[in-house]
């Protein structure tokens, strides 16, 4: 309790409205950090290689592609609506250890082979989104 | 030295043109401590400057807030050699969101916000200027704003920190005759505890 209180002490140099501004501000922060966390699910996959969309599937339908850098082959796969990299022909192999993603924004790179995977809520179809998806 | 009323008000203007002169040089001088400072995160910065920003705003009030952090902002750039930069757009950016921020919280506030709520302000326009100027200009991906949050929490606590540098050197200030008039707007402010800082005896 009493670290509490050395914490906390330099409240007392704030007036009263300064207090409710902090409170505030500490709830807006919070919610700044809670918001990011529920961003849908991803639709699409779309990945380029120097800036350039050499592939764009739906995140829905399993598949495995080779897809061709300067330094060679990347193999990219989805599967259960989650998409990874599976082999690169990089050293440090970042990209591979990046894991899955599968949440709209998520970004997966391999630098050292200009490719850059974005996955993104949109799906080829348009920016409406999916009416219905049947396998 | 017998003084006329006339003179009297002419020496109030040259006190504070005087004072403003070298709130603006310590600003300058906070701000490139700053960048020599070794930084792990680059855009996460204190802001120390900003200190006298707010000293200048509870002594002089909302143009001379302007005035110290504009000059600031415009020759700290061109002290660190980025004037017209990239980075100078995102200083100038946060700088006028940050005054713009701190000046409608001093003037809806007034006489009830103290030197921690306006810098906690002032810390948040900053951040989201830059962002948006950073957005707007350098980045241009929605993705930018997943930084926010970071930069708010940072904000939040650099804009505490600052705020209680600014409290205690208009404090310290408040007990010299030059400041005539600060002693009494500080008590109002924390006319709820009278005894938190104690009268220093006025020369």
């Amino acid at each position: 309790m009493r670290e509490r209180m050395k914490l906390f002490s330099w409240l007392r140099y704030a007036t009263p409205l300064d207090r409710k501004l902090l409170l505030a501000v500490a709830i807006l922060v919070a919610v700044s950090f809670a918001l990011p966390l529920r961003r849908e699910d991803g639709a699409q996959v779309i990945a380029t290689v120097q800036d350039r969309v050499v592939f764009k599937a739906p995140l829905n339908i399993d598949r495995t592609v080779d897809l061709q850098g300067p330094l060679g082959t990347t193999v990219l796969q989805i599967a259960a609506g989650k998409v990874r990299i599976l082999s690169s022909p990089c050293r440090n192999k970042t990209c591979v250890h990046m894991g899955e993603v599968h949440q709209d924004g998520d970004v997966l790179a391999c630098l050292p082979n200009k490719l850059v995977v974005h996955v993104e809520s949109k799906t080829l179809a348009g920016k409406t989104g999916h009416d219905f998806v049947s396998r | 030295m017998i003084l006329s009323v006339a003179e009297n008000i002419t020496l109030e203007q040259t006190r504070q043109r005087v004072f403003l002169a070298l709130f603006v040089a310590l600003a300058v001088v906070l701000n490139t401590l700053e960048f020599l400072l070794p930084n792990p995160v680059p855009w996460f910065r204190i802001g120390l400057a900003n200190i006298l920003g707010i000293t200048a705003l509870f002594c002089y009030g909302v143009r001379a807030l302007w005035l110290v952090n504009l000059c600031r902002i415009i020759l700290g750039s061109l002290l660190v050699g980025r004037l017209f930069g990239p980075g100078f757009l995102l200083s100038l950016g946060g700088g006028i969101l940050s005054a713009a921020m701190m000046s409608c919280g001093f003037s809806l506030g007034r006489k009830r916000i103290g030197p921690i709520g306006v810098s906690v302000l002032g810390a948040l326009g900053h951040v989201s200027g830059q962002l948006l100027v950073a957005w707007l200009v350098v980045v241009r991906h929605p993705g930018i704003w997943l930084l926010l949050p970071f930069f708010l929490l940072f904000a939040m606590i650099s804009g505490i920190v600052n705020g209680l540098a600014a409290h205690f050197l208009l404090n310290s200030l408040a007990g010299h005759a030059a400041f005539r008039g600060l002693r009494e707007r500080l008590d109002i402010l924390t006319g709820q505890q009278p005894d938190l800082h104690q009268q220093q005896s006025g020369n």
